[in-house]
């Protein structure tokens, strides 16, 4: 099949890789010529723009970093929209807001393209091992024609509903996340401060109610005092501004995630932004302590 | 009237001073005898040599300290010596539970207990321009109003005993959430480049104009941290609304964020400098 694929970051490029391997033929743009480097030795032909690869494509993926660059990728000039063929599949993979999700698809949808939104999480290591969790937003039709090639990319595919869906799905999944870090970090510098050893309180805990993958993975790099993402701090608050947009927008209170998304933007602000989320736990003692 | 007064400190002492001016007589009794003690004294003032011995000299006893313990350690000596029909006048901030069981245990005795305390801080207290919120049996109006009146120029009753202090703790929990927001309003500013001196003076004209606004949004421009009211006071405060908060089961989203503020605060170790520092909090999670 040929399948186009926009957007060959962290996440992307793996993804877009598994998709060759697979014996797709890759239609390719890149903003920058080096990120297009690492398809030399695959069946990957380079365009001169999305337009470009839309032409030449069934189904066209996106992986960008928000909502502006999907609406520009799909929507602007020599977009994909300005090239494509009427049955076109565009599936965004990025995290956007929902309902700017439902926009672009209602957009495309005008002019006789059929869009999913499918975000993931899973981190670069999911993606570099197809291991992601998709959620998937749209037609179960054009679902059940994307799902094959779901499937190369990630091991949980799930249709969740219509159009934006998958980024609700997605949002939900940034909430715990973001909120079950904070948890874990409070609880984590409230045994230290307490004189109580960490490390024996993740164990207990891990054995009941409180047990969360997030206490384990993430409390262990906690211990481990392993900052290095994983999961950027700054896309974290990003998503958490998502959430809060669509909060507003809906009139749905949020508290734990309103703080939430606050202390995100103190890790950021803090200069940590491209650590891990569980720079958390140093922010907390930073701010639990005299250290300026 | 014969008046005894406990806590002489910043607020006490010269709301000590303010009776005595007013022609009352006046009974001190300090652990330690410091300088307002002896001020007072020279003034005309007299010593007891124990609460009990004040109270049983005076009709009414007024007591100005710190925490909750402090004034139940006080009324359970001057308990012993009240005269039924005594006074026990209690203007610090304590919990209203507090207040409240202090009351049920002096009304056993035939003795009224009345919380009321006072926001408007030590310059309020010298210039007797306090505001005075307080919380008792009503007919007690036409004895205290007119002592209330030499401390303050804004006197509530209101309502029975903790009510003073319920109001005392709005009073906090509005004020420090002011002071907070307009410590994030001097950290947006400064974080885009506008100078807040110019952006509290155009706010000032407008809907947002507030006391707090005006004379903490001062004391940030200045980045002058010199306590008027200490921060660790409103700390403590802050303790006590949110334990009320939870006895009533009461939702305080935006407080419990200011508690957590001034937490970091106090951490930052800055409690004996002015809720101002504030500011300082949120600049500790800057680049």
């Amino acid at each position: 099949m040929d399948i186009g694929f926009i957007g060959l970051g962290l996440m992307g490029r793996p993804l877009a890789l598994h998709l060759a391997r697979a014996g797709h033929t890759l239609h390719l743009w890149a903003r920058r010529p080096a990120s297009l480097e690492p398809f030399k030795d695959v069946d990957a032909r380079c365009h001169v723009s999305a337009a470009a690869v839309a032409k030449h494509a069934e189904i066209v993926f996106t992986m960008v970093a928000d909502a502006p660059d999907v609406r520009a990728v799909c929507l602007g000039a020599d977009g994909i929209a300005a090239g494509a063929r009427k049955g076109l599949i565009v599936v965004d993979m990025s995290t956007i807001n929902p309902n700017a999700a439902r926009e672009i698809g209602a957009a495309l949808a005008e002019r006789g393209i059929d869009f999913l939104d499918a975000p993931v999480s899973g981190g670069e290591v999911g993606a570099i091992n197809a291991s992601l969790t998709i959620m998937v937003g749209g037609r179960p039709e054009v679902f059940a024609k994307v799902q094959p090639l779901f499937e190369k990319m990630g091991k949980s595919v799930t249709l969740i509903g219509a159009s934006g869906a998958g980024q609700v799905a997605k949002a939900c999944n940034q909430i715990l996340t973001g909120v079950g870090v904070l948890a874990v970090a409070e609880a984590f510098n409230f045994a230290a401060r307490n004189g109580v050893d960490v490390a024996k309180v993740r164990e207990a805990l891990l054995g009941g109610f409180a047990y969360s993958r997030i206490l384990e993975n993430h409390g262990q790099r906690m211990l481990d005092r392993d900052f290095k993402p994983g999961f950027k701090a700054w896309m974290h608050q990003k998503d958490l501004r998502i959430v809060m947009e669509e909060a507003h927008r809906l009139g749905l209170m949020l508290p734990a995630a309103a703080a939430t998304a606050q202390l995100f933007n103190a890790i950021v602000g803090s200069g940590m932004g491209e650590e891990d989320s569980i720079a958390a736990l140093k922010l907390l003692e930073k701010l639990s302590s005299a250290d300026q | 009237m014969r008046i005894g007064c406990i806590g002489l400190g910043g607020m006490g002492g010269p709301m000590a001073g303010h009776l005595l001016a007013a022609g009352h007589e006046l009974h001190v009794w300090a652990r330690h005898r410091a300088a307002n003690a002896e001020f007072l004294l020279r003034q005309g003032a007299r010593w007891a040599d124990a609460p009990a011995e004040l109270a049983r000299r005076c009709e009414l006893v007024c007591t100005n300290v710190t925490g909750g313990a402090d004034v139940a350690g006080l009324a359970a000596e001057l308990i012993e010596g009240f005269a039924p029909g005594g006074i026990h006048v209690d203007f610090s901030t304590i919990a209203p539970a507090t207040a409240r069981e202090l009351a049920a245990r002096y009304a056993a005795r035939g003795v009224d207990f009345v919380d009321a305390p006072v926001s408007g801080g030590t310059a309020g207290a010298r210039a007797a321009t306090l505001a005075i919120m307080w919380g008792g049996r009503a007919e007690l109006a036409a004895r205290l109003d007119p002592l209330f009146r030499c401390l303050g120029k804004t006197v509530v009753h209101v309502g029975p005993a903790g009510a003073g202090q319920v109001a005392k703790a709005c009073n906090q929990m509005v004020m420090v959430a002011a002071i907070e927001a307009t410590a994030e309003a001097a950290r947006l500013a400064a974080a885009a480049g506008v100078d807040f001196t110019k952006l509290r003076e155009a706010l000032m004209g407008g809907s947002a104009a507030s006391r707090v606004l005006d004379v903490f949004g001062a004391k940030m421009a200045a980045r002058d941290f010199a306590a008027g009211v200490a921060a660790r006071l409103h700390h403590k405060d802050f303790a006590m609304l949110m334990a009320e908060a939870a006895r009533d089961a009461v939702p305080l989203p935006v407080a419990a964020t200011v508690m957590q503020q001034l937490d970091a605060l106090m951490a930052a170790g800055w409690g004996d400098d002015d809720t101002a520092r504030l500011l300082c909090v949120l600049e500790k999670c800057g680049a």
